[in-house]
């Protein structure tokens, strides 16, 4: 078994055992997934995409589609990447650490910026970051998906690190394999109520509008899984930012389109706090905003190849991989 | 239930190949006067001839039967070069994408040795002989009658939309040689027809966009020899399903539009407004990820596995998306470009011939609600 598959299997027993609905509900109201925390260090998941460690960077977007899967609620894309930029640039910090976006003097939307030891300042446009090893969180907020979204003051004592792969695009990207794990998991939820309602004496998949509505699903899902995974091939290459522009743009715009087909199928029962399924369609309505949306990765998409010209964009489009 | 399409990287030999046949249409631009990334537009058997002494039709075919032995992803390299620049494919497509495969499949030596040269070599062309007045979706409906009688067959009966079949030189005909019993696919074979020598009647359809690519084909007591049945009488239901699988996932499947991409990026110009940025971003997203399926979907062809899910994914994005690509162009192209008068008038030309020709996208080879049904039952919904 290669290291890959090692890393996914082991993740989704832990989070089979350890993530259930009853945890998701808890962490809406404020709870930290502290026991779920604790199996992760313990598996040594914190040290993911580190060289010592035996992982690629790559490694951690492929465990991010594991998080989605299960909706984990831990801030897991920003624990990972921080420690992957903090590697031979900056002291190890052994708590947590997140990242949000750079505003002036504050990061804000910092997923449990209120528990951070560490916390990263991404611009965009820019390959440097910015780092509070004090962060002070003045603001706790949420996102439609009752993720903890905070305002963090970083501090005088703030430090500088500059990053090869641009920084706002690898949080785009951490969002986009979220999405495409969190996709999955609305196709087979959708599969299985289906399944298992009956209306009018027979199971309501056996209705061609019902079966219909879910070919689209699946097909919506299984173009976010390729896309989500062009954008991690292109790490450390030139194409890096327009990789992550098709990916973003092409998984957003899967989400509208799966979440609205899969609320449909579920009737009333989806629409319940009780059934888990918003757990998912909030998390892809709340994480395709974050980070650019659609609109804004089309345009950095299209900026490149209005650039390059009419007779220059299949020789953009036609890559090898 | 996961929906594998793998992450698949071309070989450096493909950069060779790709290069090779750019340098090929740019030395042949008299062939393309209107560029075009239909597959069914553009009939022009020079080219073909061309091409074929290129080696680039049957390109995946044993060499004794005029083939060139390549890979999948080399046949996809070309294939798809040549619809992104709009060059005429029309007369050898069919040949080289389905009728060609299924006689290597599952025809006779004799008829491998008899056809399968001429198609390589871009001289000789097919069409499919499968939809009827009254039969459609319902494929093996079909009420075509092929009655033996001594050494030959005696056809009766009319297949409709039958694309070339007044240009091409044979048609693969879904002709029922039993009669229908409770098991509606028993009874079908495949029989190959000589458009020009064996008397049927071949009458053009005027298409909505101007074209006459489509016809009727009427068989009132054609003969035809018993050796031109495709393998084995009987089998055919079996033998037409394997060949749709075929046609469904190649760059065909979301490039008919690609031209109207190019001529929007021209027009929106160098500096776009961030509407045109946007419209041209989520363009290409599509085209990238669309293109990325299809090469995987072609390693599973190499590989020898069974595509028909993954193939009818690929059809339904690419085909809804090819019908969505003009859409999204028309309401971010300039209205009027007194700037630049070629790009607009190109830019008009291609949409409307695009648009005029879109309804066909999400019929042929398969409607949309066939695909959809085909996806279902991967999914194990029926």
């Amino acid at each position: 078994m290669d290291t890959r598959q090692l890393i996914e299997d082991t993740a989704s027993k832990i989070f089979t055992d350890h993530c259930d609905k009853a945890l998701l509900d808890r962490c809406e109201q404020g709870d930290f997934a502290e026991d779920l925390w604790q199996q992760i260090i313990a598996n040594g998941f914190h040290q993911l995409g580190d060289a010592a460690s035996g992982t690629t960077p790559a490694d951690i977007f492929a465990f991010l589609k594991v998080c989605g899967r299960f909706a984990v609620p831990l801030p897991m894309a920003e624990l990972l990447l921080g420690h992957s930029w903090a590697v031979a640039q900056l002291a190890p910090c052994e708590g947590l650490v997140s990242i949000g976006r750079q505003h002036g003097k504050q990061a804000i939307q910092v997923p449990w910026g209120r528990r951070a030891q560490r916390v990263f300042g991404v611009a965009e446009n820019s390959q440097v970051v910015c780092v509070a090893d004090a962060p002070v969180c003045v603001q706790e907020g949420s996102n439609m998906a009752a993720e903890a979204r905070d305002t963090i003051e970083l501090g005088p004592d703030t430090q500088q690190i500059t990053l090869s792969d641009d920084p706002f695009a690898q949080m785009a990207l951490a969002r986009t394999n979220l999405m495409a794990g969190t996709l999955q998991s609305t196709l087979d939820l959708g599969l299985q109520f289906a399944a298992e309602r009956e209306q009018f004496g027979r199971s309501i998949s056996k209705f061609q509008a019902i079966q219909h509505s879910l070919a689209v699903v699946a097909a919506e899902v299984a173009a976010a899984q390729r896309a989500a995974d062009a954008g991690v091939d292109a790490l450390g290459t030139d194409r890096f930012i327009a990789e992550v522009a098709a990916s973003k743009a092409r998984v957003g715009e899967a989400v509208g389109i799966v979440a609205e087909q899969v609320h449909q199928v579920h009737g009333a029962m989806g629409f319940t706090h009780e059934h888990r399924l918003h757990h998912f369609t909030r998390r892809l309505w709340a994480w395709r905003d974050e980070w650019g949306n659609e609109t804004h990765w089309q345009r950095v998409l299209g900026a490149r190849i209005a650039g390059l010209g009419a007779d220059q964009a299949w020789g953009f489009i036609a890559t090898r991989g | 239930m996961m929906l594998q399409f793998d992450r698949v990287e071309l070989d450096s030999e493909s950069d060779a190949l790709r290069h090779h046949v750019r340098e090929f249409i740019a030395d042949n631009k008299d062939h393309l006067p209107q560029p075009n990334s239909d597959f069914v537009t553009g009939h022009d058997a020079e080219f073909s001839r061309k091409l074929g002494a290129k080696g680039w039709i049957g390109m995946t075919w044993p060499a004794q039967y005029g083939g060139g032995e390549k890979s999948n992803f080399a046949r996809l390299v070309v294939t798809e070069e040549l619809l992104a620049a709009g060059a005429p494919v029309s007369a050898h497509w069919i040949a080289d994408r389905q009728s060609g495969p299924l006689l290597l499949r599952f025809g006779t030596e004799q008829q491998r040795q008899q056809y399968l040269p001429g198609i390589a070599s871009g001289e000789s062309y097919f069409s499919i002989g499968m939809s009827e007045p009254d039969t459609g979706s319902d494929l093996a409906s079909v009420r075509t009658t092929a009655t033996a009688e001594g050494d030959a067959y005696r056809i009766n009966g009319t297949k409709i939309w039958t694309t070339d079949a007044h240009r091409n030189h044979y048609m693969i005909c879904l002709v029922r040689t039993e009669a229908a019993t409770e098991n509606r696919h028993a009874g079908l074979s495949q029989i190959i027809v000589d458009l020009k020598n064996d008397g049927a009647q071949v009458r053009p359809i005027a298409n909505m966009a101007g074209g006459e690519d489509f016809n009727e084909v009427v068989f009132d007591n054609v003969l035809v020899p018993k050796d031109r049945v495709v393998g084995e009488p009987g089998n055919g239901w079996a033998q037409v399903t394997s060949e749709l699988a075929y046609e469904r996932s190649g760059p065909e499947r979301f490039l008919s539009a690609y031209r109207v991409f190019v001529e929007l990026v021209r027009i929106c110009g160098g500096e776009p407004t961030p509407e045109q940025s946007a419209a041209i971003g989520r363009i290409a997203s599509h085209f990238m990820t669309l293109r990325r399926m299809s090469i995987s979907v072609a390693g599973m062809l190499e590989q020898g596995k069974d595509v028909v899910v993954e193939a009818a994914l690929v059809k339904e994005l690419g085909n809804n998306f090819e019908k969505l690509l003009p859409e999204i162009a028309r309401t971010v192209a300039p209205d009027l470009s007194l700037e630049n008068p070629d790009a607009q008038r190109l830019f008009r030309q291609t949409f409307e011939e695009t648009m005029l020709l879109s309804p066909s996208f999400t019929l042929r080879g398969g409607t949309r609600e066939i695909l959809r049904g085909v996806i279902a039952r991967g999914l194990g919904l029926r």
